[in-house]
């Protein structure tokens, strides 16, 4: 097992190292350099253009701005923003919380709901059941989300008065300080009554959009292992002894069946914490995603560029934390040169 | 002796295209799939003639005129019209032909591209091997649409850059999958018998060994098709892909969201011919790959 973490977290090395080189070559490539992305509308005599380009270490030779670059990051410096003029990755840790915390309950939206759909359509395979379910299956799978999310403020919020419309929590009536950054916890904190309530109705909507491609993709694979498992030997072995068919299905069959579809699970919450960019933009909610995108539209690059390494970085975390997860359960992987 | 001559007649095997469609037929979903697709196509191709309007002419007073089922409709707009007077119906029809324009591109180039890179890498090994599969799983790093944002915001928003951001999100499946069918290939026996027997390495990849990797391929293209589709309406909806006023689907999304609450089915129909394009693409895709590919089946 220690010899398999070593070489998991060997492989990821260069891969941060190759991530860092991309970012750095990103922010060259980009039109103008930072100091004329910074001056704004008035111009700057090209003596303070040359002490500014000095004073951000962009008079070096690459290669030395390249192993400044990465020094810093490696020391926890990711750069400041030029717009709010605050580092990078105090940002980051500020706004990072509420991405996390939609992309948990999307996920718990995707795999209570997604799971027990496939075993039930597995266990009645080909029946009406299984039919409607693989349909709609694949309606999720295709969904634009963004019109998604706002066709479901639509019928919701505006026809149906259930949701709010946007944010994590109602500003006007609640007010409680960030102490973890999770909407929850710090309104659980706060001791005002109903804040608890706000914070989890506002988590509903976006929670549904951004649960949906998982829930597909949960129910599809469920239903397709459960499938393979229930040809198995020890199955029919269960049947014969006249265990009840659902002893067989929710106790033998489900616990190997799940295997491959926690391994998928994992590897969506990478997919998550990106997915929420589009998530994030409709309905107004304060995480990362939002923050890059409106990054790109204040051509705040310093911003765009620890954002996009900070990120990335996080799913390779997240993937290498599954890996492991993985060859802990399996030990086939484990053992696997 | 008889019978047996008189089976052997009979037994004529079906051609490859007759077999394939066979397969594909079987599967009632696939064909609803394909169907829908060729319909779309068709409205695509045709547009420019069966479009009542132009898709950027500006119709004075006929703005957010509503569609023919609700009440005050004009009869000329069938669908409605939008916050400046275009044509809802001509936009949609346009919007279909940017929309498969993107997906096809982008499918196309990752093709040639990907069948180029895993070939490669699969051929010479060593080196060469290492550095494209680790660019490969770099690019897999990073979350797709956060890769596209970044590629944009280095080479601006604009359809064809869409189509560049698109296709390097996705390049690394087409790499993987290519490579992974050819080393399996490669050290088959009939691959060492055409070596044998003097064929240089190109005529090998080319014409011996790509054959055999196509099947995964052509499924990989057309459900890479409609993920390519999802990606650009996305970028289009952040305001990054293609400009107003193009009637992309995802553009004009976002164009409408502050009539969202009024006029609702100038947000709803685009969507709606996104879900109904993508899901199409995805029914027969899921038909290609049974059919093709036996071994993808998933029971």
């Amino acid at each position: 097992m220690i010899y398999f973490l070593f070489k998991r977290l060997a492989l990821t090395v260069p891969t941060f190292i190759a991530l860092m080189f991309i970012t750095f070559v990103m922010i060259r490539l980009v039109p103008g350099d930072p100091v004329e992305a910074r001056r704004g509308e008035r111009g700057i005599s090209p003596e303070r253009h040359a002490e500014l380009l000095k004073e951000m270490g962009l008079d070096q030779p690459v290669w030395k701005q390249f192993i400044d670059y990465s020094g810093g990051i490696l020391q926890g410096d990711f750069g400041t923003s030029i717009v709010s003029k605050t580092p990078i990755l105090h940002e980051f840790i500020t706004l990072f919380p509420a991405t996390l915390e939609l992309t948990f309950f999307a996920m718990l939206f995707a795999t209570l709901i997604g799971i027990p759909a496939g075993v039930f359509a597995a266990a009645r395979r080909g029946g009406i059941y299984d039919q409607s379910l693989m349909g709609v299956a694949l309606a999720g799978y295709s969904m634009p989300l963004f019109w998604w999310g706002l066709i479901l403020i639509l019928l919701m919020s505006n026809t149906l008065g259930l949701t709010p419309v946007s944010g994590r929590v109602d500003l006007i009536k609640y007010f409680y300080p960030p102490v973890t950054g999770f909407a929850l916890i710090d309104s659980l904190l706060s001791d005002q009554k109903g804040a608890f309530k706000d914070a989890l109705h506002h988590l509903i909507l976006p929670s549904i959009v951004l649960g949906t491609v998982p829930l597909a993709v949960i129910a599809r694979m469920t239903r397709s292992s459960m499938l393979e498992v229930l040809e198995e030997d020890y199955v029919r072995t269960a049947r014969a002894k006249g265990l009840s068919a659902w002893r067989v299905i929710g106790v033998h069959a489900l616990r190997n069946a799940l295997i491959p579809v926690v391994t998928s699970i994992g590897l969506q919450v990478g997919t998550l914490l990106a997915g929420a960019v589009l998530t994030e933009s409709i309905f107004s909610w304060p995480g990362v995603g939002k923050w890059l995108v409106e990054s790109i539209g204040r051509r705040d690059y310093p911003a765009l560029q620890g954002g996009i390494m900070l990120i990335a970085a996080c799913v390779i975390v997240v993937n290498l934390i599954v890996d492991l997860l993985y060859g802990l359960i399996n030990p086939r992987i484990r053992h696997a040169k | 002796m008889q019978s047996n001559a008189a089976t052997t007649d009979h037994a004529v095997p079906p051609t490859p295209w007759r077999s394939f469609w066979n397969a594909f037929s079987e599967n009632r979903g696939a064909v609803i799939g394909l169907a829908v697709v060729v319909f779309i196509s068709l409205l695509a191709l045709f547009a420019p003639v069966l479009a009542p309007y132009d898709p950027l002419e500006q119709i004075k007073g006929a703005t957010r005129l509503p569609p023919f089922w609700s009440d005050g409709a004009d009869p000329r707009f069938l669908l409605g019209t939008d916050a400046v007077g275009r044509d809802m119906l001509s936009r949609l029809m346009y919007g279909a032909r940017i929309s498969l324009f993107i997906g096809l591109s982008v499918m196309a180039v990752s093709m040639v591209v990907g069948v180029a890179l895993g070939l490669a890498a699969a051929w010479f090994g060593g080196l060469l091997d290492v550095v494209i599969i680790r660019v490969m799983d770099l690019i897999v790093a990073i979350p797709s649409l956060v890769l596209a944002i970044l590629i944009i915001a280095i080479i601006g928003p604009n359809l064809t850059n869409t189509i560049i951001a698109v296709t390097l999100v996705y390049l690394p499946r087409y790499v993987r999958l290519v490579r992974a069918s050819a080393l399996v290939e490669l050290s088959k026996d009939y691959v060492t018998a055409a070596k044998v027997s003097g064929v240089g390495p190109w005529r090998l990849m080319t014409t011996t060994v790509l054959p055999n990797c196509l099947a995964p391929l052509i499924v990989q293209g057309a459900l890479g098709v409609s993920d390519a589709i999802l990606e650009a309406a996305g970028l289009g909806f952040l305001g990054l892909g293609a400009q107003p006023p193009t009637p992309e689907w995802g553009a004009m999304l976002a164009d409408t969201r502050d009539l969202m609450m009024s006029h609702p089915w100038v947000m709803a129909l685009p969507g709606l011919c996104i879900l109904v394009t993508v899901m199409a693409i995805n029914l027969m895709g899921d038909g290609l790959r049974d059919a093709l590919d036996p071994r993808l089946r998933k029971s």
